[in-house]
């Protein structure tokens, strides 16, 4: 049972394409990471995902039915520009927030209490949002995402200029909803978050899906053909073409891409010749690097 | 419906609550007051008694001019309708026979510093040529300059009369004032034109203050969330045009509410000292009070929707200045027309800026306090029918705008731009 069902999704602003025949399904219960880089159409496939547009061709699935504005309950939406009621008190605004869901009144004040508790914000909820610090903001307008018990969420570049406290706590409540059952979409350009959380991705660049489905299943694609070296001494290793496909040398390391064909221990040999090897490692790709290689693809 | 109810409900709320509200609900009717009534109370008492000599040939044309003086709140009775009883002990009045030029140089130097604070100089050669002269440091009291003008005058008429061999009664009789009534061929008219003439102005003018103060206020909310960027957020459940709709119902609340505080008021015995009821009877009906709710949302949804599209369009309020006065022109050219309605309630301007929508809240409310056969009830029904369609025309028109202008950030649209999003399906 999927979640949500994007196949064949066009938007073009004027003349810009900013999603192209772009289709992917989210499984329910899953996170899906929507990457790519700034401008690649993320948030433009989001808020046709929500209705906040229209696509101009295409069809878009959601809990299994064609779009309408009520399945929009069941959503919940972090958008990339967070915004609140500057003036108005914490906790009428998350009651006002989940009333708009379809909540009572009555619910959604308990939900939001309920919230604030474990989010450890609840001596906040007479204050005006102004008021707040930014961190607590934050917390705030995860609680308006959530309040009113969504089954899928939808977050906007969430980690986008968070703390590591709040980051981390984000990570925590979301992994905990996906525990629950919940489908969870965020869209992030930063590789390494989506590698760490996500189920299941989707790539685009110039609003194309590059590569989209299971993460261990793309990762497992590109097999162990990448190595992690530490090592002092001479790198003319790295120019040893039968070997190196290609390398990306981080400072402290470098890693490597095994040229088609060619053995690990015959890069390890050829690099202990002339410099002491601290580490050796063979490992699955990056997503960066899957990224790297499949844009670099395109766009050649 | 639901969102739209409580994005309106949320609107009015923290409208209602918020320390604007009371400020403005309080403030307003205070600065009303403020530049009418005080300054001229300040005017009457602010001198408290003051000390005037009259410096007549004789003492009978000086106690004439004395006994006008003492009586002059019976002076202004005649001008304005109004008794004023803080006058009658305003002047300390002091007589002198001695009208030599010395006499009058010493009067001067006294007035000077301050001894005296008035003299009136009214010598038998000055009066035989209707003249007189009134030295004061207070040359600009124009209360003082009327009240004494008036009194010597009248001294001045009576002393004439009187030489003539009149009679007291009979210089009573001639010198009493004609009371004159206006009234229109269906002798219906209004006791007192002045009066109905101010209170419909004053009405009609609260209308426009508070359909352009709203109006406003719905642009300023709108940009308010569109800077704060909850819109997406709130675009994540409800629609554009429930919410445009939501806010301009909510606002229009907080404007009905501010109105009928002010009305109820103003209706307290307490506070009606100020507007004296019993003036007001008669020119304030029912029928008015019952009118003015009705243009008031009316005028107010036409324009808070415009003002809407605006806050949607740009990114600050510094951008909306040109947009606010375009949107603003017709208001203003209704009070330009008021003036002219004022005056004459049935003139071809005033009957088609009746039925004009954008100027009709204003003008069919005018004509309709003040035409003299009541307008008819078919041209009502039209005025609010065309007011009713053009609104509705423009929430389809204006929700294209907001729709679209309400997540575009950056540079402000071009006009193509604006004519490009109204196309958009």
């Amino acid at each position: 049972m999927y979640t949500i069902e994007l196949s064949k999704v066009r938007k073009t602003y004027d003349h810009f394409v900013a999603v192209d025949d772009l289709s992917f399904n989210i499984e329910q219960g899953s996170m899906c990471g929507l990457l790519g880089p700034n401008g690649a159409g993320k948030t433009s496939t989001i808020r046709m995902m929500i209705g906040i547009t229209a696509p101009d061709s295409g069809d878009i699935q959601i809990f299994g039915k064609p779009f309408t504005r009520t399945s929009l309950k069941r959503v919940g939406y972090l958008p990339e520009e967070r915004g609140l009621y500057k003036k108005m008190k914490v906790l009428d605004q998350l009651v006002f927030l989940g009333q708009l869901h379809g909540l009572e009144a009555s619910q959604a004040r308990q939900r939001a209490l309920a919230w604030s508790e474990k989010l450890e914000i609840s001596g906040w909820l007479q204050n005006k949002v102004e008021e707040l610090s930014k961190g607590m903001q934050q917390k705030i307008q995860f609680i308006a995402t959530l309040v009113h018990d969504p089954d899928f969420i939808v977050m906007d570049e969430p980690f986008g200029g968070l703390d590591p406290v709040n980051a981390s706590l984000l990570k925590d409540v979301l992994l905990e909803l996906k525990a629950q059952g919940k489908t969870i979409l965020f869209s992030t350009h930063r590789m390494d978050q989506a590698e760490k959380l996500c189920d299941s991705i989707c790539l685009i660049n110039r609003g194309k899906s590059v590569l989209h489905g299971d993460l261990k299943q793309i990762k497992a694609q590109y097999g162990k053909n990448n190595v992690q070296i530490e090592y002092e001494g001479d790198g003319d290793f790295l120019q040893q073409s039968q070997l190196v496909g290609s390398y990306n040398n981080y400072g402290n390391y470098v890693e490597v891409r095994l040229a088609p064909g060619a053995d690990a221990q015959q890069l390890l040999h050829a690099v202990a010749e002339r410099s002491r090897v601290s580490k050796f490692e063979l490992m699955e790709p990056s997503l960066e690097e899957i990224f790297k290689d499949k844009v670099g693809k395109t766009d050649a | 419906m639901h969102n739209m109810l409580l994005i309106a409900r949320r609107e009015y709320l923290e409208r209602v609550r918020s320390k604007a509200f009371l400020f403005m609900t309080i403030f307003i009717p205070a600065l009303m007051l403020g530049v009418t009534v005080v300054p001229s109370l300040i005017a009457m008492r602010a001198s408290g008694t003051k000390n005037i000599l009259i410096a007549a040939s004789d003492r009978e044309t000086a106690d004439l001019i004395r006994k006008q003086l003492e009586h002059s709140d019976e002076v202004l009775d005649d001008d304005t309708g109004n008794r004023n009883k803080s006058l009658a002990s305003r002047y300390q009045v002091d007589a002198t026979t001695d009208v030599t030029d010395a006499q009058r140089a010493a009067m001067t130097e006294k007035v000077k510093t301050k001894q005296l604070d008035g003299v009136i100089w009214a010598p038998d050669e000055a009066l035989a040529a209707n003249k007189a002269t009134y030295i004061t440091r207070d040359v600009t009291s124009f209360i003082d300059r009327a009240v004494i003008s008036r009194s010597v005058s009248r001294a001045a008429n009576r002393r004439l009369l009187h030489k003539k061999g009149l009679g007291d009664i009979e210089i009573e009789a001639a010198l009493k004032p004609v009371d004159m009534e206006t009234v229109n061929p269906a002798g219906t008219g209004p006791s007192n034109p002045m009066t109905t003439f101010l209170s419909v102005f004053a009405m009609v003018m609260i209308m426009y203050v508070s359909v352009l103060l709203y109006g406003i206020n719905v642009m300023r909310a709108v940009l308010d969330e569109k800077t704060s960027r909850i819109m997406e957020v709130m675009l994540s459940t409800a629609t554009p045009n429930q919410m445009m709709v939501g806010k301009i119902l909510g606002v229009g609340a907080v404007g009905l509410t501010q109105i009928a505080i002010w009305a109820l008021a103003a209706a307290l015995p307490s506070l009606g000292l100020l507007a004296s009821p019993g003036v007001l009877k008669g020119v304030v009906s029912v029928k008015l009070l019952s009118y003015f709710p009705v243009f008031f949302l009316l005028g107010y949804a036409l324009y808070s929707t415009m003002y809407a599209a605006i806050g949607a369009l740009v990114n600050s309020e510094q951008e909306t200045q040109q947009l606010q006065f375009l949107v603003a022109m017709p208001l203003i050219l209704s009070v330009i027309v008021l003036v002219q309605v004022l005056q004459h309630p049935e003139t071809p301007l005033g009957f088609w800026a009746s039925f004009f929508p954008f100027t009709s809240p204003l003008i069919m409310f005018a004509r309709i306090a003040l035409a003299t056969d009541p307008v008819p009830p078919w041209q009502i029904a039209i005025s609010v029918g065309l007011l009713v369609v053009t609104i509705y025309g423009l929430i389809l028109l204006c929700g294209r705008i907001y729709r679209v202008g309400i997540l575009m950030y950056g540079k402000k649209p071009t006009l193509p731009e604006i004519i490009k999003w109204i196309k958009y399906a």
